[in-house]
């Protein structure tokens, strides 16, 4: 193993194993590079126009009116509620609904099920998440599934219209869109508890909810971080969902973004709201992270 | 039971999707009206969904090889070497797994736009490959860092090159990572709405034009029907990649948990 360990000076070259270097280079520069043009660069070009004034060529000065612009207009404030609203319901719905399923996987399903249902999950996070949305307008429709059903049987008299075209649509839609992968995590790293630390607890007389707080949130707090990252951070930025099931009580930053950006051809403000959503995100990670971490420490005192 | 109503809520809609593609009605709803085959004849025969469909495939079919060997050459930068650049580098490959697509393809658009290159299937390639190889990265890393180092320098004792060390020994360990790679690859650039919406201007790829369908009309019965078809062939796709990965299982490999870490890393838009 020494011989592939290496050390590069700050200036960034190979120190005594040339040849090495130069290998590592080879690996590590073309993904680097892409990564740097592609992905770097538009993220540094979207933070630059978020202050620039409007202008046809885009180029208009240093200016910070596109976030006075957000930050003074009402309409924006309400997308933005609306976001951190029905993103953290469904991230609570689907962290009470995950939890207990990957409990449940991890230690009491057979085998076979077991891996019968993780590739369900795993499958139903690999379709096409626009049709998915789609199925749900047949359900919760003015003549979905549901209307009918509770009309034929006589449960209401006239169609329920929240159902569709609505926040609680969006909730439905992004919590079943978003489950498997928030279970899956979750599921991981309570794998990796030994079940003979519960029988432990048992043994000594603990109470579930003591080995749930003591024992199983502790342990599947990375997991339950990795969720929310991969989960909460996405939601943020959805607007194909509220676009096809939210109507106008349902809408997101997301589809203000779009506008501004694709209809409205406002790249400032867009790409001003674009950098919000990011620091929001990057404060969701930090969250989640800390959390995690402190559930950690707690396990361990 | 729990688990029943939960499998319910996440295949309900999609089977009801699909028993709504047979009926004899252009209007949505129940009750059923009748057994017809139509829907998927005038949808096979949709200019535009034909065309959407093509680019799309076509799209997934250059985006999934050059993400496996973007994603391995990085996988192999992060875990099988230790040098002071190594933290950024995995920083900047893991950085796209968490940013939001969203502002990834607003960044693309202004980007492409500031160095004068039209949008076209061609953007769409470039930023598809963005996303999808660091994904690529986390499972194959996941795998090579499970990877016993000494069977490597047993083979490089006892005479092998390290050409042969990469071909006998290490390709084959990190070969059910890379099948499950380039599966999910394939399904990330062929699901994506987000970025293709932004980096493909006037171009139709399959999700584009199921949303722009969707977006003025209430059901369209031909939706359903592509939808249907689509989705069979996924599942028959990733069925067919576990069966192989439970085959390789026996002779040392594990898919589940390549594919958990690639869950792990996936976003699902």
């Amino acid at each position: 193993m020494a011989t592939e360990q290496l050390s590069l000076d700050p200036q960034g070259k190979p120190a005594a194993t040339g040849r090495v270097g130069v290998r590592v280079f080879g690996y590590a520069l073309p993904p680097s590079m892409w990564l740097l043009v592609l992905f770097g660069v538009p993220l540094g070009l979207l933070l630059w126009m978020s202050f620039q004034h409007r202008s046809i060529t885009g180029t208009g000065g240093f200016t910070l009116e596109n976030y006075q612009a957000i930050l003074s207009e009402p309409a924006y404030l309400k997308f933005a509620w609306n976001t951190v609203l029905i993103c953290t319901i469904s991230m609570a719905v689907m962290l009470a609904i995950a939890m207990p399923i990957a409990y449940l996987l991890a230690f009491c399903v057979r085998a076979r099920y077991e891996l019968l249902l993780l590739l369900l999950f795993v499958l139903a996070g690999e379709l096409n998440p626009l049709i998915r949305v789609y199925a749900w307008r047949m359900v919760l429709g003015r003549e979905g599934v549901i209307n009918y059903t509770l009309q034929a049987i006589g449960v209401i008299d006239a169609p329920i219209d929240v159902l569709l075209f609505s926040k609680l649509a969006v909730i439905i839609v992004l919590s079943t869109t978003y489950i498997p992968y928030t279970t899956i995590p979750i599921y991981a790293s309570l794998k990796a508890v030994e079940p003979d630390l519960l029988e432990a607890a048992d043994d000594l007389g603990a109470r579930f909810s003591t080995r749930f707080r003591k024992i199983l949130l502790p342990l599947a707090a990375p997991g339950i971080f990795v969720a929310i990252i991969i989960v909460y951070i996405p939601m943020f930025s959805e607007f194909a969902t509220p676009a096809l099931v939210g109507g106008t009580s349902g809408s997101m930053i997301g589809n203000a973004i779009q506008e501004q950006v694709l209809e409205a051809g406002n790249w400032g403000i867009g790409s001003a709201m674009s950098f919000l959503l990011l620091v929001l995100s990057a404060a969701v990670a930090f969250g989640g992270y800390r959390a995690a971490r402190i559930k950690k420490l707690e396990a361990g005192a | 039971m729990f688990l029943a109503i939960v499998v319910l809520l996440l295949y309900g809609p999609l089977l009801i999707l699909a028993l709504f593609s047979f009926n004899d009605s252009i209007i949505i709803a129940l009750p059923f009206e009748g057994f017809t085959g139509q829907w998927y004849t005038d949808a096979l025969s949709n200019p535009v969904l034909l065309e959407g469909l093509r680019n799309s495939v076509g799209v997934a079919f250059v985006v999934m090889p050059v993400s496996l060997l973007l994603g391995t050459l990085a996988a192999f930068a992060v875990t099988r070497f230790r040098y002071k650049a190594r933290g950024p580098v995995a920083g900047l490959i893991g950085a796209p797994l968490v940013v939001p697509w969203l502002l990834i393809g607003v960044g693309a658009l202004i980007f492409f736009n500031r160095i004068n290159v039209p949008l076209s299937l061609k953007t769409i390639t470039l930023m598809h490959i963005t996303v999808a190889f660091p994904l690529v990265a986390a499972i194959v890393g996941a795998r090579l860092v499970r990877f016993d180092r000494r069977v490597e320098e047993a083979a490089l004792d006892l005479g092998a090159t390290p050409r042969e060390v990469l071909r006998y020994i290490i390709l084959p360990h990190v070969m059910p990572a890379l099948a499950a790679s380039a599966i999910f690859a394939f399904s990330y650039s062929f699901n994506n709405f987000v970025i293709s919406f932004f980096t493909g201007g006037f171009e139709i790829t399959f999700p584009i034009w199921v949303f722009s369908t969707l977006r003025h009309a209430q059901n369209v019965p031909i939706v359903n029907a592509i939808s249907t078809l689509v989705s069979v062939l996924q599942v028959v796709i990733v069925l067919v990649a576990w069966r192989l990965a439970a085959g390789s299982k026996r002779t040392g490999g594990s898919l589940d948990a390549d594919a958990v870490a690639g869950v792990f890393a996936g976003q699902v838009k």
